[in-house]
């Protein structure tokens, strides 16, 4: 086999089964593969010492706790914090034979869409350093596109999974509230946080998901909605879009990738008026900022000079948010899921439109030294994943195809609650007539 | 929705005192504006009866059937 880390986490469950490799190769593969691109992409904060060699390598964002491990949460304020106890994502994972080899770069705090990290160094895209990964999760997004590891897990709470998954170019699912436990996850915004895989196809993303997914009585928030086994079922899909906003307000290279691989989709389309956007996202910043200031008290208290000015400014913001706009933002949140599900999905099953509005953009633009652009950009970053938070439905980004420089664009289909198994079914079935998602960022510069 | 009051920096500055969060200056002005900025219009209405656990029953109703 010329590189094991070639293959989809699927392949490689496969093989390990057909016993065509060992865990051992698929391991030193992968790590083999960190040493060259980590010096480029900064993906990693950690490697196991002695990572485990039976089942198919992964790594995860640095804020799922391993009992006895150090889990920084990308920040200043938990570097070298060591874990009491395990994730149930975690446990989960290592039940199904998905071992940990290492901890992935993150925004502080996970507060952040861009991947700067002041404390641990900026993650960057493996496609072309100079753009961001995308974050939160951004060692995920980048590790699992340069081929690192065969999959990750990224926490989504305004487009943590999807925007680096977009970014980056591989697949990553924003679970339904409640259908992935977070005990034992660093918590940000508790109405809104929610854990999903980013992976190399949609087909790795389900096997992820259907070792993760289900209730967990140490989540008081855990949903006891039956978890499936996600078997991606073809059928005919309906999905609804919005063409015309799209071409309206998306970047023109952005709206024509994305309206021309709807078009590749085995479905059948159906136009209707989008959902608000921008009212549904000023309620999740609403939620965000005061959940996440709440969780922050005490550390902005005692010490607010180690946190980055960037994410002290945002925690800053969350407290002065009136206690009744919270609160009022929470009360709309039954009305606003009711009426996107009975007028934007009445006749369909799946809402499709783009990760991001705006094609990737660079560290500098987006960071400290960004001027006087810098905050519409990043509003633009987020404009279209927010709003999927605040409703607390699932969505799946998957790569459709790459701009005029070469960064991936993303697709994002939106569904019902709990409506994992129609997303990856839909993902899965557009990635069996494409190829977008095969593509990895080229070693050409070692 | 709520706050058709505009804040002001000073006010703002007091709140967050009171909750015991210092603010470097010129802070307070920004995030009066931009609270100012994001206030928006809610074009649905609510039930004097609603709350926030409304949202629990609502998954549960938005399911596919």
């Amino acid at each position: 086999m010329s590189d094991p880390a070639a293959l989809s986490l699927a392949a490689a469950v496969q093989a390990l089964r057909a016993r065509h490799v060992r865990s051992r190769e698929l391991v030193d593969a992968c790590l083999a593969r960190i040493a060259r691109w980590q010096p480029r992409i900064n993906a990693f904060i950690s490697l196991e010492q002695q990572p485990a060699d039976q089942g198919v390598p992964l790594a995860h964002k640095d804020m799922f706790y391993r009992k006895g491990r150090v889990s920084n949460c990308g920040s200043k304020i938990r570097r070298g914090w060591i874990a009491q106890e395990t994730s149930t994502a975690l446990s989960r994972l290592d039940a199904a034979g998905m071992p940990q080899i290492g901890t992935l770069n993150m925004a502080e705090f996970a507060y952040g869409p861009t991947g700067h990290n002041e404390h641990w160094g900026d993650c960057r895209n493996p496609w072309n350093p100079d753009y961001i990964a995308g974050g939160s999760s951004s060692g995920s997004g980048a590790a699992v596109a340069a081929r690192l590891v065969f999959g990750a897990l990224g926490s989504d709470t305004g487009g943590s999974v999807r925007i680096p998954a977009a970014a980056c170019g591989v697949t990553g699912l924003k679970t339904t509230w409640g259908r992935v436990s977070r005990h034992g996850a660093m918590p940000l915004s508790h109405s809104l946080d929610s854990i999903g895989p980013l992976a190399r196809s949609a087909q790795d993303c389900a096997l992820i998901l259907a070792a993760i997914a289900g209730f967990d009585s140490q989540d008081p928030l855990s949903s006891r909605e039956p978890a499936g086994d996600y078997v991606l079922a073809k059928r005919k899909f309906r999905v609804a879009l919005s063409s015309d906003w799209i071409e309206r307000h998306a970047e023109p290279e952005v709206a024509a990738v994305v309206l021309a691989a709807a078009r590749d989709l085995d479905a059948t389309l159906i136009e209707v008026e989008p959902p608000q956007f921008d009212t549904l996202s000023a309620h999740c910043i609403t939620v965000m900022q005061a959940e996440a200031s709440a969780q922050h008290a005490r550390w902005m208290r005692e010490r607010p000079g180690d946190y980055s000015s960037a994410v002290r400014s945002r925690l800053e913001s969350g407290f002065a948010v009136p206690a009744a706009a919270y609160l009022e933002a929470l009360r709309l949140r039954a009305a606003w899921l009711e009426r996107f599900c009975s007028t934007t999905l009445a006749n369909a099953d799946l809402y499709l439109l783009p990760a991001m509005n705006v094609r990737v953009p660079t560290l500098e633009q987006t960071g400290p030294r960004g001027g006087a652009g810098m905050p519409a950009l990043l509003a633009e970053v987020t404009r279209l994943t927010r709003w999927v938070n605040y409703l607390g439905v699932p969505a799946l980004v998957v790569p459709c195809g790459f701009d005029s420089l070469g960064l991936p664009i993303g697709l994002q289909l939106v569904g019902r609650p709990f409506a994992e198994a129609e997303l990856l079914a839909a993902g899965h079935a557009f990635q069996c007539e494409t190829d977008w998602h095969c593509r990895a960022p080229a070693e050409r510069w070692i | 929705m709520t706050a058709a009051k505009q804040w002001s920096g000073e006010a703002i500055e007091a709140v967050l005192a009171a909750q015991g969060i210092r603010l470097a200056p010129g802070r307070a002005e920004k995030i009066a504006n931009a609270l100012n900025a994001a206030t928006v219009s809610a074009p649905l209405s609510l039930e004097f009866e609603s709350d926030p656990t409304g949202y629990a029953l609502a998954l549960e109703r938005c399911k596919a059937k």
